[in-house]
């Protein structure tokens, strides 16, 4: 072999070892970036999904949100028709003193008041007890209640309660719009029935009442 | 004497003879010369290529970082503006129900007087 096809020989072989291992590193970049790509991908793919999750916690509390503020809304509504319900009725008053409610005359139903908070103040009493009856200025000066009703209420309570009454109507004067307040005379014990106390103590099964005859019309 | 022309003929071609292996043995190493540079080449082109690929590689990568930015504010209006529309629907449903529970309550407001009344004042 001569000394040329010994360089050719030389030169071919180099050619091919240059050729081969460029192109072993374009296949190895090749999966490099093949790789990187599918990483790529497969962490997007988690991006999103963490994101999808993250953001439809926030529609959820968006969502939430909305309905919480719709049942305060009807809550509210209710509300406004309760408190009107109940300012109404406080107004009747007037016209309930005027014209009676329910076939009842005002001093029939202050009688029927004062009967109940004696037979309160009465029970467990074996002794006699003396009660006075306190009365607004408005429905004192109209003398809905007069010594005549206090004496068959006295009959009316000793004999229902078994015990001794004795009624008796005091000069001290109260604010309400009506009702009636009926204490022991030594002031152990009171039974406040004006209407403004009975509202506030009935308050409870009263608002559901109302709230079921103002929206079911039962 | 006799074989001096001899001699000197030998000593010609000898002469002719290490002449030419010279020039092989430089053409020789030419060759080697060239072949080593084209491996030095070689290797030139595979550092070139592979850090191409990692540069690819870390462009691809930022290039995922920074459209991670822009699929989070996408994924996040979407679901913003669906839980919007949602919210509107409940809030318009809730508007409609509460107007329908003020004329209910309106008609029957004197219904439910008549029943407070009847607690309060005890007349049952």
């Amino acid at each position: 072999m001569g000394a040329k096809e010994i360089v050719e020989k030389i030169k071919s072989e180099a050619n091919e070892e240059k050729e081969k291992v460029i192109r072993e590193a374009k296949e190895s970049a090749k999966k490099e970036l093949e790789g990187a790509i599918k990483e790529i991908e497969v962490q997007k793919r988690r991006f999103v999904e963490a994101e999808e999750r993250k953001c439809s916690e926030e529609k959820k509390r968006i969502v939430r949100a909305a309905r919480q503020k719709a049942r305060k809304l009807r809550w509210m509504a209710e509300e406004e028709m309760i408190e009107k319900t109940l300012d109404a009725t406080l107004k009747r008053i007037k016209s309930v003193k005027s014209e009676g409610f329910k076939g009842n005359s005002y001093p029939n139903i202050l009688g029927g008041l004062i009967k109940d908070s004696t037979i309160s103040i009465a029970a467990g009493s074996s002794a006699g007890v003396d009660v006075e009856v306190i009365l607004s200025e408005e429905d004192a000066s109209a003398s809905y209640i007069d010594k005549a009703m206090l004496k068959n209420l006295t009959d009316e309570i000793s004999n229902d309660s078994g015990v001794n009454v004795r009624l008796s109507l005091s000069d001290e004067r109260m604010k309400s719009a009506g009702g009636v307040i009926v204490r022991r005379k030594d002031g152990e014990i009171e039974v406040n029935n004006t209407v403004e106390q009975r509202m506030a103590r009935l308050s409870t099964s009263l608002r559901e009442e109302i709230m079921k005859t103002l929206f079911t019309g039962t | 004497m006799k074989d001096f022309k001899n001699l000197s003929i030998i000593k010609i071609t000898d002469y002719r003879s290490n002449t030419m292996a010279v020039e092989a043995l430089k053409i020789i190493r030419e060759g080697e010369e060239d072949g080593r540079k084209l491996l030095e080449e070689a290797k030139a082109s595979v550092a070139n290529i592979l850090n191409e690929a990692e540069q690819e590689v870390k462009r691809l990568k930022e290039k995922a970082r920074e459209d991670e930015k822009s699929i989070a504010s996408e994924i996040s209006a979407k679901y913003v503006q669906e839980g919007k529309n949602e919210a509107a629907a409940i809030m318009k449903t809730a508007d409609t129900e509460v107007e329908k529970l003020k004329a209910a309550a309106e008609s029957n407001l004197e219904g439910a007087v008549n029943v407070a009344l009847e607690r309060i004042l005890g007349v049952r």
